[in-house]
């Protein structure tokens, strides 16, 4: 430790680096940075990298002719393309109609609990932790509820809506699929909304705005990044969405949905070739879905 | 007073509204825990009672435990793999940056149906030898490591070097200002992640659903799911659910207790 004085410090550092000492310090630091990322990356390509690998071949061979001797054709895709319009037409429905009510019960949520409350608040976002639980749980609960009898029955009763109509149905799937990203909803639109500026609508109302105008024309523009972002990150989660559309959803609606049907195709019937196909279509469209969710919210981190 | 007036009526709608939906979140598990506990008798009367609990104590502990010790291995081979990943990526400069960031966060974008079919295929032909407990363990620890690489980031983020630097000036080797220094001072921030990890692990069920096929091993969520399916409504099966359930609020409500909320706003909470 020679002297603690910054600009000698900066002369002795300028002078250390011929081109010898600067490959090598630079050449240590990139080992050790190697050093330290590579148990993640081994895992990642082990588990990740290689079991997708593997889905995109077998996804080009003949039902479960990998086993033994492959062959490689696209009939599975011209499958899809032929008999699985419907399912993905179901899908697609179900989980972006999900993703509506998300939004239109999420964004006053976030923007009540950033704007208006104060006292609770903490208790609030605990309990938003319960959805992330599991699926599972979430759907099994719906499903009481929605039984002959439940707690909500009433509610049936008063609407003279028979409450077995209601059981095995695409809206009580919608119900499930809803409570189960509804967090995810709350937390894009709220980060959006806090980094808007109070001067922005101060201004507004300064100007002679009336409430309702300053937040059609200054707030809810300028937190539709996170609006969308937020619709866009319900969407790719639910369409993984298994045990809800299963247990909600009845015959149509639960069967007839391209997660269920890579597991009933994939394990049941053995069309192990039909099932990678499935698989990767669903994949690719949850890769768009959250390269546009990751570009709308510019990449936070990194 | 006509304002103040008017303000509390607007206040208290918004605390209504957000009590109306946090009720609506909360509903499938007050409905699962009710069921659980409400016995009907021969005579037709429903009553309050523990007996369901009492009685799946013999099966179902042995699928707890193991469903625990899988999420506690996955938690602590996330700590330590996370957390020098995060450290490079946030103090390392190097190309290719946030092409590797989004290639070691590319499970947490793929649905989980997708992922476990891809993961059997890679059992059933690659790694025969990960068929059954440590199939488990790899797959939920590759599959939850972007949780624990967001909240080891974050930390990092927030965490000044110069504190690590003066360690070193003083004396300190590098693993004792690690330990010393480091470790104390993003530990709150790495607790985030360690908790999303447990409870997401403990609670996965697609991936057991697709990968039990052959070993049968089953975890307490999936054996959840094949007794909703032969059971339904049974009482037992309402037990089951909010026993696990409650092993996961629990550990939420230690974790918010003792830390707080101010860790998981980078990552889930606003």
């Amino acid at each position: 430790m020679g002297s603690n004085v910054r600009g000698v410090n900066k002369v002795e550092q300028t002078q250390i680096p011929s081109f010898f000492w600067r490959y090598t310090l630079k050449f240590g630091r990139r080992i050790k940075t190697l050093a330290m990322l590579s148990p993640a990356l081994l895992l990642e390509v082990g588990l990740f990298f290689i079991p997708l690998l593997m889905l995109i071949i077998i996804s080009f061979t003949e039902k479960a002719s990998f086993f033994f001797t492959p062959v490689y054709t696209w009939i599975n895709y011209l499958d899809i393309f032929n008999f699985y319009g419907f399912d993905f037409q179901n899908t697609l429905t179900l989980v972006s109609a999900a993703a509506f009510v998300d939004l239109i019960f999420g964004y006053p949520f976030a923007y009540v609990m950033i704007r208006k409350i104060r006292r609770f608040a903490d208790l609030f976002r605990s309990i938003m932790l319960i959805p992330l639980f599991g699926e599972l749980y979430i759907a099994y609960g719906l499903w009481f509820v929605f039984l002959p009898g439940g707690p909500l029955s009433f509610i049936f009763d008063f609407l003279n809506i028979p409450i077995s109509k209601a059981l095995y149905s695409a809206p009580s799937a919608i119900l499930g699929l809803a409570i189960y990203t509804f967090p995810f909803v709350v937390y894009n639109v709220g980060i959006s909304l806090q980094e808007i500026e109070p001067s922005f609508e101060e201004a507004a109302r300064c100007l002679g705005a009336g409430p309702l105008r300053t937040f059609f024309r200054i707030t809810l523009p300028l937190s539709f990044p996170g609006m969308l972002s937020g619709w866009l990150m319900s969407f790719g989660w639910n369409l993984g969405a298994y045990a809800i559309p299963q247990i909600m959803g009845g015959v149509v609606t639960g069967q007839r949905i391209i997660s269920v049907k890579v597991y009933s195709t994939g394990l049941v019937t053995m069309n192990f070739g039909l099932s990678a196909a499935l698989g990767v279509v669903l994949v690719v469209i949850s890769m768009i879905i959250f390269y546009i969710s990751l570009k709308v919210t510019k990449g936070v981190l990194v | 007073m006509n304002r103040k007036t008017s303000m509390l009526v607007t206040t208290s709608a918004c605390y209504l509204y957000l009590i109306v939906c946090c009720a609506i979140l909360l509903l499938p598990f007050m409905v699962t825990l009710v069921r659980s506990v409400s016995v009907a008798q021969p005579g037709g009367s429903v009553v309050f009672s523990l007996s369901s609990y009492n009685e799946i104590v013999g099966s179902f502990w042995p699928k707890i435990n193991l469903s625990l010790s899988i999420s506690l291995l996955t938690v602590a081979i996330d700590t330590s793999i996370g957390i020098p990943a995060a450290y490079a990526l946030v103090r390392h400069d190097f190309r290719g940056k946030k092409a590797l960031f989004s290639f070691l966060n590319g499970v947490w974008y793929v649905p989980g149906v997708c992922y476990a079919m891809a993961l059997v295929l890679a059992y059933y032909f690659v790694y025969k030898f990960f068929l059954g407990f440590w199939g488990y363990v790899a797959a939920y620890s590759c599959g939850f490591l972007f949780l624990m690489l967001l909240t080891c980031m974050v930390a990092f983020r927030h965490f000044d070097p110069r504190y690590e630097e003066a360690a070193r000036c003083l004396g300190a080797g590098r693993l004792r200002s690690f330990i010393r220094v480091t470790l104390p001072l993003i530990g709150p921030g790495v607790t985030a992640g360690i908790l999303l990890t447990f409870v997401l692990s403990f609670n996965e069920f697609i991936t057991a659903l697709l990968l039990a096929g052959p070993t049968r091993l089953m975890t307490a969520p999936l054996r959840v799911y094949s007794d909703i399916r032969m059971y339904g409504v049974r009482e037992t099966v309402a037990a089951e659910a909010t026993v696990l359930q409650l092993i996961s609020l629990i550990v939420v409500v230690l974790y918010l207790k003792f830390v707080g909320t101010r860790y998981l706003r980078g990552v889930i909470l606003i």
